[in-house]
């Protein structure tokens, strides 16, 4: 049985190119359906078709049909199809109409006009299906993104929706919170059978809760305008060869497992049967740190008062990719921010012999516009830079090029991440600071990135030190690794040795230690393999 | 932390009211300080914990003393009276056609004093509406209102909510200005280069909010002829209203009676219309209990107190600068405002023991 039709729908904004053109999707009643694909490839025009959004909230040419449930969305605007199909997106703040999260939740019920007791009995059903009960009485704006998220997600399922969307619901979470996030998403489909129809980018944890996954082309092709979408098939099949799979299965790729394993479990498992010899890695690709350019001993910073950092000592010289990694609140962006001089260190000494640019946490606040190109025009006319090839060669590092000429609210938000790094990166500082450059990108945003570290900074003698929950990052382009815990230093060294034996481990290195990345091993096996990217 | 509150929100609309009548009737700067007073120990006591009500008390008293700053400014340099000089400064004056006064010249202390005393009454209502807003949930209010301004007050609610948002936004923008030159201030074209980014993102929030409300079923019923009959006659009662005032100020009373006569008119009938329609359902409305209507009672002893002293010719409630003398304090009014700390003694509400708690814990553990 079918819970959601599309049939020959088709989408553009005008004058431009078609988003979608001919898709053809059934979502089955009862499942998890992924959506997989680089930042705009359609996935959330796609996933808005479901409920409505699209055409009725979006304008734009829309053509075919999208049957859910028995109900076209034609003649069914999103309002009159709240009660079969629930929609959550990307920004959890965003989201909520009241500020108590218990109202905020009853609130799809009062403008279904639900009895009174019924409506009470469905509250309480939803905050235990998603676990928030103990956070009934908070304001939204006070809860962490994953809380948040739940919130948003209990607001759409209070109404018992028989299929719900989620358009990217943890690219702007911590590892923690999008864990909680896609659990409870789970749980929902195991326990109660609801229809999941997800758009992700971060697929280590999403691959292994789906039933079925679809992965979108890349940008359209030229000569249709138009842009196939694939049928969807068994996750780890259609996953294989997207460059934004998990590790585990691109590992398994290179392996020739078959079928591509999602987990690590599964692919330790493989690893297991087969006898490998593989010469080790070599000891480190980077060499030693050249003259120091930020030096911290004993600092003590925080906000407002508050100390959140202690005692910490931290050297960065040429050359070097530090990560900061450690929980939400263990002081990584306090760190950075007493780095950057935004919040000075009250006590302790730090010297900045070289010149460091921030770049901050959300991109928004950076986006000028009229075009991205003017974006990153805006600080050299400010830095007071005449250099005409800068812009273009820092626009052709972080891969906008293409995109040079769009608004950057157009962007999608990893595209809107690279232009923030570009828009501050052209300033060519001695130390760039990162936080959470990876938050909300997609595998070729991240790409983008990890050559940029690698190549850039290390070769042109700047540093970079990034405060990041991506342990997959790290892993790919740190020099030196650093956690911090409770506001102190915990652990300071090379990356493989930092990492190897934590909880923090990458998944190539759970499977295959000491092999930190897919890479690292498709260079020992030989030139005979070629890595999948 | 959690947003529940003690009392219903029409108790602390009465408290609001009833705070606001006492400034009016004793607008001694003694008294006004009194009223501040309460205000900051409610807030301090009942303040919610949300981005709303942390913000409200000290940006609305901010904008209070900023508009008293103003007011006393523009009255000491327009207008000149008593001989108590306290310096002289260069002045203008201004041609006939736009009033014919006099700018700048002497300015006299009882003018500054009495301008102060005037503009201190701001300050205490601008405190009083800020500690509403900072103990209020909004939500109950609206959901408290007659049905015909549910709409109205949910788009009020929701405009609320974006203040402190959008200051946020703002430090956030400033931040991200400094970085992009690496701390270096560079003052050509800064106003606009942090507007753009803060009304942008305003924007992109509010079409997620309209979307995200839509996909929750928001206006699921449509509109009925009884809305639009209802809309039309409450955009009717605003407008006479609205002229009722201008009239007022433009000092025509008779035509101020009559449009506020027929203003009021359409707002009871509006109100009428949309109540005959099926009522709204509510999600676990809140009633007002025993507790509620002793609080509100008390509070309105307050202005009553101050009122039955105004008609005994209490020379103590208005100071009046000329002559020159120090404000006296009557100790009846005194009593009287300190009605309007009942609520404030009011225990918060205790929140029961979460059954959930534990083994939400557990669950975490096993995940």
């Amino acid at each position: 049985m079918n819970a959601i039709v599309y049939r020959g729908v088709g989408f553009a904004y005008p004058d431009s190119d078609p988003v979608l053109a001919q898709v053809q999707l059934d979502v089955r009643a009862g499942e998890i359906l992924l959506v997989a694909g680089p930042s705009g490839s359609g996935k959330s025009t796609l996933l808005r078709c479901a409920n409505g959004l699209v055409p009725h909230a979006s304008g734009g040419r829309f053509t075919g049909d999208v049957v859910a449930f028995g109900r076209s969305t034609r003649t069914h605007p999103p309002r009159r199809l709240a009660d079969v199909v629930g929609f959550v997106h990307q920004h959890p703040e965003s989201q909520f109409v009241v500020d108590q999260v218990e109202a905020d939740i009853a609130f799809v019920l009062e403008n279904l006009g639900m009895a009174p007791m019924a409506m009470r009995r469905r509250v309480e059903e939803v905050l235990d299906a998603l676990g928030i009960a103990h956070l009934r009485d908070r304001s939204p704006a006070s809860l962490s993104g994953g809380e948040q998220q739940r919130c948003a997600i209990a607001g759409a399922l209070a109404a018992a929706p028989s299929a719900i969307i989620l358009d990217e619901p943890t690219s702007q979470l911590d590892p923690q919170g999008a864990e909680d996030v896609l659990a409870a998403v789970g749980r929902l489909n195991s326990d109660l059978g609801t229809t999941v129809l997800v758009a992700e980018h971060r697929l280590e944890r999403a691959a292994p809760l789906a039933h079925r996954a679809l992965l979108l082309g890349e940008t359209a092709t030229a000569a249709t305008g138009a842009r196939a979408v694939p049928s969807p098939g068994p996750v780890g099949d259609v996953l294989a060869a997207y460059a934004g799979a998990p590790a585990v299965t691109r590992l398994g790729r290179l392996l020739g497992w078959e079928p591509p394993p999602l987990t690590v479990r599964h692919a330790r498992d493989l690893a297991r049967a087969m006898t490998l010899e593989l010469p080790l890695p070599e000891r480190s690709p980077f060499r030693a740190p050249g003259e120091t350019l930020i030096s911290a001993k004993g600092i003590d910073a925080g906000r407002g008062g508050r100390a959140v950092l202690r005692g910490i000592d931290l050297e960065v010289g040429r050359g070097e990719v530090v990560a900061l990694l450690g929980r939400n609140g263990s002081g990584k962006t306090t760190l950075l921010r007493a780095l950057a001089g935004l919040d000075p260190p009250s006590r302790g000494e730090l010297l900045r012999p070289g010149s460091i640019a921030y770049v901050p946490q959300d991109p928004d606040s950076l986006l000028l516009g009229p075009t991205v190109r003017a974006d990153v025009e805006t600080t050299c006319r400010l830095l007071g830079l005449r250099d005409p090839g800068r812009v273009e060669r820092w626009l052709e590092a972080l891969d906008l090029l293409d995109l040079a000429g769009r608004h950057p609210r157009d962007l999608s938000a990893g595209e809107r991440q690279r232009l923030a790094i570009a828009a501050i990166a052209v300033g060519q500082p001695d130390v760039l600071l990162l936080d959470e450059p990876t938050r909300g990108m997609d595998a070729q945003s991240r790409v983008a990135l990890e050559s940029l570290l690698r190549e850039r900074i290390s070769t042109s003698h700047a540093a970079a030190v990034l405060a990041t929950h991506d342990v997959e990052l790290a892993a790919r382009c740190a020099t030196r690794v650093v956690v911090l815990g409770d506001g102190e230093t915990v652990a300071d060294g090379p990356a493989r040795s930092v990492l190897s034996g934590s909880l923090f481990a990458p998944q190539v290195l759970r499977v295959l230690p000491p092999f930190l990345t897919v890479e690292e091993v498709g260079a020992a096996l030989g030139p005979s393999h070629v890595v999948p990217t | 932390m959690t947003t529940a509150q003690p009392l219903h929100a029409v108790a602390w609309l009465v408290w609001a009211v009833a705070a606001a009548a006492s400034l009016e009737l004793a607008p001694s700067p003694l008294y006004v300080a009194l009223v501040v007073a309460v205000a900051v120990v409610v807030v301090s006591v009942h303040g919610r914990d949300t981005a709303v009500a942390r913000t409200s008390f000290s940006v609305l008293l901010v904008f209070g003393v900023l508009f008293a700053g103003v007011r006393i400014l523009l009255t000491s340099l327009t207008t000149h009276a008593g001989d108590h000089v306290l310096f002289t400064l260069p002045h203008v004056d201004l041609p006939r056609l736009l009033g014919g006064f006099r700018m700048g010249g002497t300015v006299e202390l009882p003018v500054l004093l009495q301008a102060s005393a005037e503009a201190f009454v701001v300050v205490g209502v601008m405190a009083v509406f800020g500690a509403f807003n900072a103990v209020v949930s909004h939500h109950e209010l609206v959901q408290s209102a007659p049905r015909a301004f549910y709409e109205v007050g949910l788009v009020v609610t929701v405009a609320v909510a974006f203040v402190p948002s959008t200051l946020a936004t703002v430090h956030r923008v400033g931040e991200a200005d400094l970085a992009r030159t690496g701390g270096r201030v560079v003052r050509r074209g800064r106003l606009l280069r942090r507007a753009l980014p803060v009304l942008e993102s305003g924007l992109e929030r509010s079409l997620a909010l309209a979307e995200s409300m839509d996909s929750r079923g928001f206006g699921h019923a449509g509109t009925s002829t009884t809305d639009r009959v209802s809309g039309s006659l409450l955009l009717m009662a605003l407008v006479g209203l609205a002229g009722a005032f201008v009239a007022l100020v433009g000092r025509a009373g008779g035509l101020a009676v009559a449009m506020g006569l027929a203003g009021s008119a359409s707002l009871a009938a509006a109100v009428t219309v949309a109540s005959r329609r099926a009522e709204r359902v509510r999600y676990r409305p809140r009633r007002m209990k025993r507790e509620d209507f002793v609080v509100s009672g008390v509070c309105l002893l307050a202005p009553c107190g101050l009122a039955l002293l105004a008609l005994g010719r209490d020379a103590s409630l208005v100071w009046s600068a000329s002559p020159l003398r120090l404000p006296a304090l009557n100790l009846l009014a005194v009593l009287a405002l300190a009605f309007l700390v009942a609520p404030a003694l009011c225990r918060a509400r205790q929140q029961s023991p979460s059954l959930s708690g534990p083994a939400d814990a557990a669950t975490a553990l096993v995940a």
